[in-house]
C-alpha cells in the first residue's frame, strides 16, 4: 500500500529534543495544530493538561544529594556513600554526568523502599557488606576509602564472578546494576541527555538512516 | 451542549437509558442520541473529562516520583489483581479499578483475572486499540464444528455497521484482501520499519498463506474532516496511549462518541450510579428503569426508560441481569433459558517466539509507533487432522535493543555506559492470540453469601483453559519458531506459557445471542428474547471468541442494535 505520510504537514513538535529551541518549537507546533484544526480549537487544545506539561519540560538537570548528609529510608549513610561510589564506577561522567551525579543512589534507596519487598532489599545490603568486606580484606580499608583503580578492579572482578566473588556474588551484583541502570536511563540526564529524548515525536518513522555513534532513544512511552 | 449534562436526581422518563459509558455504552448512547431520543447514559464510576483528567500524561519518567512503577503499599491495598495487567503503571493506576472494593471470588483450582475500568469511558480509555472485523468463517465455526451454538448473523448483516463505526472512530490499517479478514475503511496503516518490510516480503515467499500485515488500530494516522472538527488530530506516536490522550489520537469514548452524543443536547449523564438491578414490570413484560446504588454514600436511587441497553461490560452486564430477579426470573432477568453467566470466554496468549534479525545496522525508527505487526489466523478453515479445534492470529514487532537488554552484559565504566548508549541488534517475535471454545462448564455466577459494598453479590468464575487451547499453544509456539528460523531469524527460543484466562481482557459470552430462546438469551439484534425493551450489545452477547481482538465487533453490534431497536420503538412494537 501507498505511504501517505508526507501529504500531510507533518507537526514539528519534536522540541523536547533541545532545550533551547522549546519556544520556537512551540510556535511551530502552535502553527501546525492550528493549520489543521483551526486557531481556537488548537489553543484550547495546548491549554490541556497534556500539552501544556509538554511544553514546559526543561532540560535543566536536576542535580541532588552531592553532598550526603543522612540515612536514607534502606541506607545507612555509610551504605549510601559507598552505594554512590558503586554508581560512579558503574556509570561514570564522561561528556554527560553520570549515576552518581544524577543521584543514582538516592533513587536506588527510595525505589527499594517503595516498591521493592524485604528480599531484595536485604539481598542488596548484604551485597554492600560483601563488597566492603572484600576491600578490607584486600586493601585493609573500607571500599569508599580505595582509589578508583582499585574500586574499578573489584568491581570488575564482582561483576565476572572472578578472584574473590562467586556466581551467586555476580548474580546479586547484576541486580544492583540493573537498578543503577533504571535509575540513570530513566534519569533527565540519561534518558534526554546521554539518550535522545523525544516528547511528542509527531509520528511514526519506519526508518532513518543512524551511524553507530548516535545515541539511541530515551523515551519509551509509558513502558520502561 | 446539554445544559447539565451530568444529572442525579430526576422524575424523568427517557426514552433510552444505557447502562454504562465504556466502548460499548459510548456507542449506544451516540446512535441514540443522534437519532433523536433522550437519553440517559449511567455510569457507575466518576467523570473522567477529556484532557483535564488525564493525570498522568505525558510525563516523562523523572516527572514520576517511582519512574513509572507503582508503590508496593497501594499495589497490595487497592491493585492486588489490577497490577497484572501490562498497562498499569504510575501514569495509568487511575484507570483501574479498586480491588478492595471490587472483590471477586475463583472456584478452587480455578484462576481468572478481572481487569476492570470502572470511570467515565470504561476501559476505551486503557484498550489497546486493535480493530479487526469477524470474518465468515468466525461466524460459521460454532456450526461447523459443534462446540457452542450458531452466531444468528453473518458477515453480510453487520458489514455496514463495521463501515458505519471505522468511519467515525478512525482504524487505520492497509487493504489486505484477505478471505477471513475483511478490509475496513481505513486510514492509512502505519509504517513497517525495515527489517519489518523484509521480513513481511520473506514471508510472503515461504508462506503465501500467511501474511504479515500492519496491526489494525483505532488510530488516526490521517484524521478525516470529521476528526478534526471534533477536536481530533493525528497521532503523534508517543505510545503513552493508556494514560490518556489530549491530541484524541486514539478512539475513546471521551474522544470519540461523548462528544457526538452530548452535541445533540439529548443526552443526560448519571455518573457514580452503581447498576443494581433492572426494575421489571411483569404485568407489561417491559423493563421500566433502573435500581441505582450511589458510588459514594450508598443511597439508592432509580432512573427509568421506556427500553433499556445494558453496556456495563462483559461479567458487568450479566451480573446486573443475574441481580435482577422477579417471580417470573428467579434466576436472574431474560433468562428463561439457564444459560446466563455460562459460555465465558477470553483469548489465550500463552506462547511465543522470537530471535535476532541480522543487518540493518544503519537505520533506525523514530517515534513510537502504538501498534505492531498482525499474522492473521491461517487457521480458520476446520481441518480435522489439528489435534485442536480453531486458530489463533500471531502479532509482534522488529525493534532495535536498548539499553534494558544491553545492561545484563559484563562490563563497567565508560566503556560500559558508551555499549548502553547504542542502539543494539534488532529483535522480532511472533506472539499468539488464542480462540477459547465456548463451553457451558465455564461460567460466572453468584457467591452465595459474599456481598460487594453496594450490596451486589460478589461474583465467583469457574473457568479453565481446556486441553483444546493448550494443544493449540503449543503449536503456535512450534509454528512461530519454525517459521521466524525459515525466515532467517537467529537464536530463536519459543515458549508455552501458563497464565490463567482473563488476562486478555477480552471476556466474552455469559449472555450469549442466538437462535434458539430455549438456549440463548438475545436474538439476532442484541435483544433479549423475553422482554422486548431489554438489549445487551457487549460481549456478553458473543456465541464464539473468533481470535480477533472484539471491541470493534461491539461497537457494530451495539449501533445496530440501536438501528433495530428504534425502528421497533417507531413502529410501536416495542
Ligand atoms: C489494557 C487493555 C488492552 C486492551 N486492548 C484491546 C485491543 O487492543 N482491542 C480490543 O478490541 N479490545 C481491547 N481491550 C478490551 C476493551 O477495552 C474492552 O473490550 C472494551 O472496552 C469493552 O467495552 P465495554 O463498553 O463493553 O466495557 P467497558 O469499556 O469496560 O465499559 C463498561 C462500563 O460500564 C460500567 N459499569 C459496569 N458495571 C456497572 C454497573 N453495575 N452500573 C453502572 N455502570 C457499570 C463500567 O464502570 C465501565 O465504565 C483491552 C483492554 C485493556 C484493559
Amino acid at each position: 500500500m501507498k505511504e501517505h505520510y508526507n501529504e500531510e504537514p507533518y507537526i514539528e513538535v519534536s522540541c523536547i529534543e533541545e532545550s533551547n529551541m522549546a519556544n520556537e518549537s512551540r510556535r511551530k507546533f502552535l502553527r501546525g495544530l492550528s493549520f489543521l484544526v483551526g486557531g481556537t480549537v488548537a489553543t484550547a487544545l495546548v491549554s490541556g493538561n497534556s500539552l501544556a506539561v509538554a511544553m514546559e519540560h526543561s532540560l535543566k538537570p536536576v542535580i541532588v544529594g552531592s553532598d550526603l548528609l543522612s540515612d536514607g529510608k534502606i541506607f545507612p549513610l555509610s551504605q549510601l556513600k559507598q552505594l554512590k561510589d558503586i554508581c560512579a564506577i558503574v556509570i561514570p561522567k564522561t561528556d554527560t554526568l553520570g549515576a552518581a551525579e544524577v543521584n543514582t543512589h538516592g533513587f536506588i534507596d527510595n525505589q527499594l523502599f517503595h516498591c521493592y519487598g524485604k528480599a531484595k532489599q536485604t539481598k542488596i545490603k548484604q551485597l554492600l557488606i560483601l563488597i566492603n568486606d572484600v576491600a578490607k580484606k584486600n586493601f585493609s580499608r573500607s571500599f569508599t576509602e580505595l582509589s578508583q583503580d582499585q574500586q574499578f578492579k573489584l568491581l570488575t572482578e564482582l561483576d565476572q564472578g572472578k578472584a574473590n566473588f562467586d556466581k551467586k556474588q555476580r548474580a546479586d551484583f547484576k541486580a544492583l546494576k540493573q537498578l543503577i541502570c533504571f535509575g540513570y536511563y530513566t534519569s533527565e540526564v540519561g534518558a534526554s541527555q546521554e539518550l535522545r529524548y523525544l516528547a511528542v515525536p509527531g509520528g511514526y518513522k519506519g526508518s532513518i538512516p543512524y551511524k553507530g555513534s548516535d545515541a539511541n532513544w530515551g523515551s519509551q512511552g509509558l513502558y520502561y | 451542549m446539554t445544559e447539565n449534562l451530568y444529572i442525579n436526581n430526576t422524575k424523568e422518563v427517557y426514552d433510552a437509558i444505557v447502562i454504562g459509558s465504556g466502548i460499548s455504552g459510548g456507542w449506544a448512547a451516540k446512535e441514540f442520541c443522534e437519532r433523536g431520543l433522550k437519553t440517559l447514559m449511567i455510569e457507575r464510576g466518576r467523570v473522567v473529562e477529556h484532557r483535564k483528567d488525564y493525570i498522568g500524561e505525558n510525563k516523562a519518567p523523572w516527572q514520576q516520583p517511582l519512574r513509572t512503577k507503582v508503590d508496593n503499599l497501594l499495589v497490595k491495598e487497592q491493585h492486588q489483581i489490577q497490577q497484572q495487567c501490562y498497562a498499569f503503571t504510575d501514569a495509568t493506576k487511575h484507570f483501574f479499578g479498586n480491588d478492595k472494593d471490587l472483590p471477586y471470588t475463583t472456584e478452587k483450582g480455578t484462576n481468572f483475572t478481572w481487569i476492570r475500568a470502572n470511570q467515565l469511558g470504561g476501559k476505551s480509555l486503557l484498550w489497546h486499540r486493535q480493530s479487526y472485523r469477524l470474518g465468515e468463517y468466525d461466524f460459521n465455526a460454532n456450526k461447523s464444528d459443534g462446540f457452542g451454538n450458531d452466531w444468528p448473523i453473518r458477515s453480510q448483516d453487520i458489514e455496514k455497521w463495521y463501515s458505519h463505526v471505522e468511519k467515525h472512530a478512525g482504524i487505520s490499517g492497509s487493504l489486505d484482501n484477505l478471505e477471513n479478514l475483511p478490509d475496513g475503511e481505513f486510514l492509512p496503516p502505519f509504517e513497517m520499519n525495515s527489517p519489518e518490510k523484509a521480513l513481511q516480503a520473506k514471508f510472503a515467499e515461504l508462506y503465501p498463506q500467511r501474511p504479515l500485515i500492519m496491526g489494525r488500530t483505532a488510530h488516526l494516522t490521517k484524521p478525516t474532516k470529521l476528526h478534526l472538527s471534533q477536536g481530533r488530530v493525528k497521532c503523534q506516536a508517543r505510545n503513552e496511549c493508556h494514560a490518556g490522550c489530549s491530541f484524541g489520537g486514539y478512539f475513546s469514548t471521551q474522544s470519540s462518541t461523548l462528544p457526538a452524543a452530548a452535541a445533540t443536547n439529548n443526552l443526560h449523564i448519571a455518573p457514580n450510579s452503581v447498576v443494581h438491578s433492572l426494575i421489571y414490570d411483569e404485568k407489561t413484560n417491559r423493563v421500566k428503569g433502573v435500581r441505582v446504588i450511589d458510588n459514594d454514600d450508598l443511597t439508592e436511587r432509580e432512573y427509568f426508560a421506556k427500553v433499556v441497553f445494558v453496556c456495563a461490560s462483559t461479567i458487568g452486564s450479566t451480573q446486573i441481569l443475574m441481580n435482577s430477579t422477579s417471580k417470573k426470573f428467579p434466576n436472574g432477568i431474560a433468562n428463561s433459558s439457564g444459560v446466563l453467566g455460562h459460555y465465558l470466554m477470553d483469548h489465550n496468549y500463552n506462547a511465543g517466539a522470537s530471535g535476532d534479525i541480522e543487518g540493518f545496522e544503519d537505520e533506525i525508527d523514530r517515534g513510537r509507533r502504538p501498534t505492531g505487526l498482525m499474522m492473521p489466523n491461517f487457521y480458520y478453515k476446520p481441518d480435522a487432522s489439528r489435534n485442536f479445534l480453531r486458530g489463533y492470529a500471531l502479532a509482534g514487532s522488529a525493534y532495535r535493543e536498548g539499553w534494558q537488554s544491553l545492561q545484563h552484559q559484563d562490563g563497567l565504566g565508560a566503556d560500559y555506559k558508551n555499549k548502553l548508549k547504542q542502539a543494539g541488534k534488532w529483535r522480532f517475535g511472533l506472539y499468539a492470540q488464542g480462540e477459547m471454545l465456548p463451553r457451558f462448564e465455564n461460567q460466572m455466577r453468584f457467591h452465595p453469601t459474599l456481598k460487594d459494598k453496594w450490596g451486589m453479590p460478589q461474583i465467583e468464575f469457574d473457568c479453565q483453559f481446556s486441553d483444546n487451547e493448550t494443544n493449540m499453544m503449543i503449536d503456535a509456539a512450534q509454528q512461530a519458531e519454525k517459521m521466524l528460523k525459515a525466515v532467517g531469524l537467529k537464536n530463536v527460543s519459543s515458549q508455552v506459557m501458563n497464565g490463567p484466562p482473563g488476562l486478555a481482557i477480552h471476556e466474552l459470552g455469559t449472555a450469549r445471542m442466538g437462535r434458539d430462546p430455549k438456549n440463548s438469551i438475545l436474538n439476532a439484534y442484541n435483544q433479549s428474547h423475553d422482554i422486548p425493551n431489554l438489549f445487551v450489545t457487549d460481549g456478553a452477547s458473543f456465541c464464539s471468541s473468533a481470535v480477533q481482538n472484539p471491541s470493534l465487533t461491539f461497537m457494530a453490534l451495539t449501533v445496530r442494535a440501536v438501528d433495530y431497536c428504534v425502528k421497533e420503538m417507531n413502529a410501536k412494537r416495542i
